[in-house]
């Protein structure tokens, strides 16, 4: 298959200039990457701009509710462990209300890829504070003088220290890296989170396309993915410098690997009818 | 000769009463008695009263009674709250530490007092305490004690038992000695067919695995958590994968993702945990995702009675979730009808695409009886309308919210060649597409708005005219007719025939699909009563105003019964007897 499998017609109703226009192209180029079979892929979305991803994107595709895509992919994940499961959404999405979903979900470590578009801000609801927003910054809902008072969310070194299996950050302005981030989560067994630095243009005036442009660095070749100790040290570090790349990665069986019940094939492969209750009763006799 | 008989276990938790309840019971089932057994018990972990009390008879219970034959009780507590509850001539069996008021009892209650509680170390001695109790219960009630030793035998360890037998043979034979054998009222024998003790959310749970459920996510919520303990337990030897989530909120999207995917799932809680479940309703609703979830009421609002018992969800349930969509909401009335009904409504979930309620209460969920082995023949599974590579490649482009004259499209699964969509919380076109704000619906988003809302509520014919969405219990026509929903219909049935055989005319209406509301048919049987009595287990007449709201009709006589404990059929009978009079 090629990229241009995955496009639909519809336009996008993104503002010109938004960061989520990168994130879906580097998406498709993943797609074609790793010759995904569409047909046998779901894209899980929840509820603003970057969840609107789904809607642009020809996979088979479940457009959720505001902060529920982890459950929504792990069920369908768990009913039919056969198919490559992504969720995607927003960093208010999956931090704000998602946050307790996003918390238990890298626990279990299923084999779902999850990408979260960090624009560090509400875009859809026209720009209020997102638990990521950095201090100090001014939206709808943290005015001027005081703005937003509360320490952000650490996306990677969370994910790490929760236990996702793979955790990388990756950078809308630069496609190739963040089509590679992706292709590497997707094809990692286990539950894999990339945070992408999304610039939008319309209510977040701090985290610009300049602003990263200068910030971001890739993760140098030196660094062993495996190495937790400095994978977290490296998740500490955002400021004037902004590690991308992959932090960590490790080989561990997903929730599914240790069900019983699943070893034969998916449960939606199981037959339906013919369940034989006789034993149930008996027990009860 | 008496037709059944009572017998009120009673002690503090710890010491077995309710399973001295259920081997009881257990036992006059495998000896062709039926046994209604209902469990109260206060929301603790150590201490407080449990009771545990078995009514049996010769013919299958509808209802328990609060009145008794027999109470055989553990504890002062046990003894002061249920003093008044012996029938004149009972049985009174009281741990030897106890101090009995004779006072309270009524005229000619026998009272025995034994050394029951065993105050050996540890909680196994104490649990043991049951079995002393038993033995006692035998011999004072001339229950035979071989029938209940089988049943410890076929449920114990044998070192176990043994030592239970022992205890149970000692104490029998201590009681012997105070009476000459009392007669137990009812003839044992052997049953023409297998039977089961079962309670309602075992029902629900044997009904979504014979219905080929196989997922199951849940938090933990009483009276609901039951149905997701048992499919944790016994599901995965049918394929079923139970999940249990961080939260209510989780387990139900996990239910849609997993009826997506297209697996049968179910979930089960109180109305706590459905409050927090009600956004993702709708989703299903909208996205048009097949859903089966158990609502087991207990009292509320809020976190309200955990453990006692209200049917007051009703108007919440209906109603529950922003906007307006079509579900099915059921209310099992009895066993066989949490059994057949839960089978029912994965196919309804997936014929019609959207969410089926099965609502219950801790009365129905708790309380066990005697039952008949469900006949299982002749159940099919009914999957309604799945698109397959074929169908899908004789329809392109594949339309997933196609508008059809009964309201249902093709459902695809993913992972079916030629079926990818996108299925959506918003608003959407055929297509599955956003109608708000894209171009390619900006001119025609009011229509495509109301077609879409249409479209949910084009199913409702169909699913009335395939359901039998009432039941008529007793006359086609009566002075005076009961309507119930829900667990109120053994009591009701009981109640009716107490009154019939004092000569009234009564029959019994039960909406057991409240749901799309099946309002024809409330409307005719109304139609020909001549006097209503609402029997419901709220404060506002829940189902009375849905009834007026459908049908125009006022039911006037209300028996509304809000105090945390179940109807029973005498309570019903004098409401009878007040509105005949
Ligand atoms: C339960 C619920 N609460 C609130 C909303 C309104 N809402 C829609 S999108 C959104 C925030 C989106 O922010 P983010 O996830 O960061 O995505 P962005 O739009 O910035 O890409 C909110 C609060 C909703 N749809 N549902
Ligand atoms: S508001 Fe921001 S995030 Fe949303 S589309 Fe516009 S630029 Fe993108």
């Amino acid at each position: 298959m090629s990229a241009y499998d995955a496009n639909l017609d519809y336009v996008p109703t993104w503002c010109p200039g938004c960061g989520n226009f990168g994130i879906i192209n580097s998406l498709k180029k993943a797609f074609a990457v790793l010759e995904l079979d569409l047909e046998q892929t779901v894209l899980v979305n929840g509820i603003g701009c970057s969840s609107k991803i789904g809607q642009y994107i020809n996979c088979y595709r479940i457009e959720t509710l505001h902060g529920r895509t982890l459950p929504v992919a792990t069920g369908v994940k768990l009913a039919n462990h056969g198919l490559t499961v992504i969720a995607e959404g927003g960093d208010g999405d999956g931090m704000g209300l998602g946050m307790g979903h996003f918390v238990h979900t890298a626990r279990r470590n299923l084999d779902i890829s999850y990408f979260i578009h960090n624009n560090q801000v509400y875009g859809l609801t026209k720009g209020q504070t997102s638990p990521t927003s950095e201090p100090g910054m001014f939206t709808k809902f943290t005015p001027p003088p005081l703005g937003n008072v509360e320490r952000p969310v650490n996306i990677v070194d969370m994910a790490i220290s929760l236990g996702a299996s793979f955790v990388a950050r990756a950078y809308t302005g630069n496609m190739n890296q963040l089509t590679d981030m992706m292709a590497q989560a997707i094809r990692h067994r286990g539950f894999a989170v990339v945070d992408i630095l999304q610039p939008c243009v319309s209510f977040n005036a701090v985290n610009t396309y300049a602003w990263y442009q200068q910030r971001v660095r890739t993760i140098g070749g030196d660094h062993d993915p495996s190495d937790r100790e400095r994978a977290k040290a490296l998740a500490g570090i955002w400021g004037d410098e902004i590690p991308v790349g992959v932090f960590w990665r490790e080989e561990r069986p997903t929730f599914a690997d240790s069900l019983p019940q699943l070893k034969g094939g998916p449960l939606t492969a199981q037959p339906l009818a013919g369940a034989d209750i006789s034993s149930l009763m008996e027990e009860l006799a | 000769m008496r037709s059944d008989f009572s017998c009120l276990f009673a002690g503090e938790a710890g010491y077995g009463v309710m399973s001295a309840g259920s081997t009881v019971a257990k036992a006059a089932g495998r000896n062709n008695l039926w046994a209604f057994v209902v469990n109260e018990y206060p929301s603790l972990i150590k201490g407080g009263l449990n009771t545990c009390l078995v009514r049996l008879a010769a013919a299958p219970l509808p209802a328990h009674e609060e009145m008794i034959d027999c109470l055989a009780v553990l504890s002062q507590d046990g003894m002061e709250q249920n003093y008044g509850r012996v029938q004149p001539g009972g049985l009174l069996i009281a741990d030897a530490s106890l101090a009995v008021d004779s006072s309270r009892l009524a005229r000619g209650v026998r009272v025995y007092q034994l050394p029951l509680l065993q105050k050996g170390s540890g909680d196994v001695a104490k649990i043991m305490s049951n079995s002393a109790m038993l033995g006692a219960f035998c011999a004072l009630s001339g229950f035979p004690a071989d029938l209940i030793e089988a049943v410890l035998a076929s449920e114990f360890k044998p070192e176990v038992f043994e030592k239970n037998r022992l205890l149970l043979r000692a104490t029998y034979e201590l009681a012997a000695q105070q009476t000459a054998a009392a007669v137990f009222p009812l003839p044992f024998s052997e049953p023409p067919a297998r039977r089961m003790l079962i309670n309602g959310n075992d029902a629900i749970a044997m009904g979504a695995l014979q219905g080929g459920c196989k997922f199951a996510a849940g938090y933990p919520m009483t009276p609901g958590s039951s149905v997701l303990t048992y499919l944790a337990d016994y599901g995965p030897a049918f394929g079923l994968v139970f999940k249990q989530a961080e939260d209510e909120i989780a387990a139900i999207n996990m239910l849609i993702g997993a009826g997506f995917a297209g697996a049968r799932a179910i979930g089960a809680t109180s109305g706590g945990g459905f409050s927090l479940m009600v956004e993702a309703l709708g989703f299903a609703a909208l996205a048009e995702v097949p859903l089966v979830m158990v609502n087991a009421q207990r009292g509320g609002p809020s976190t309200g009675q955990p453990t006692r018992t209200a049917q007051a969800d009703l108007a919440f349930i209906l109603n529950a979730s922003q906007g307006e969509f079509l579900r099915i909401v059921v209310a099992p009335g009895d066993i066989e009808e949490c059994f057949f009904e839960t089978f029912r409504a994965f196919n309804l979930a997936e014929k019609y695409q959207l969410p089926v309620i099965i609502l219950t209460d801790k009365y129905l969920a708790d309380s066990a009886a005697t039952h008949p082995f469900f006949k299982t023949e002749g159940l099919a599974i009914e999957r309604g309308k799945l698109a397959d590579p074929d169908w899908l490649a004789a329809h392109q482009p594949y339309k997933r919210y196609e508008f059809t004259a009964d309201g249902v499209s093709a459902r695809a699964l993913p992972g079916t060649g030629g079926g990818r969509h996108i299925a959506t919380s918003y608003t959407h076109g055929e297509d599955g597409f956003y109608s708000s704000g894209n171009r390619e619906y900006a001119g025609s988003e009011p229509e495509v708005t109301v077609k879409a809302l249409d479209k949910l509520f084009d199913k409702e014919p169909h699913i009335l005219a395939e359901l039998e969405a009432v039941r008529l219990y007793g006359p086609e026509t009566a002075e005076l007719t009961l309507v119930v929903w829900g667990s109120t219909k053994g009591a009701a049935l009981a109640g009716m025939e107490l009154a019939t055989a004092a000569g009234l005319s009564v029959n019994v209406l039960q909406v057991v699909y409240l749901s799309p509301f099946p309002a024809a048919a409330v409307a005719a049987i109304l139609g020909r009563s001549r006097q209503t009595l609402l029997v419901e287990g709220n404060k506002t007449a829940q189902l009375g105003g849905l009834v007026r709201m459908h049908t125009g009709i006022h039911l006037a006589n209300r028996y509304l019964k809000y105090d945390s404990r179940a109807f029973t059929p005498s309570q019903i009978l004098l409401k009878i007897k007040e509105v005949l009079a």
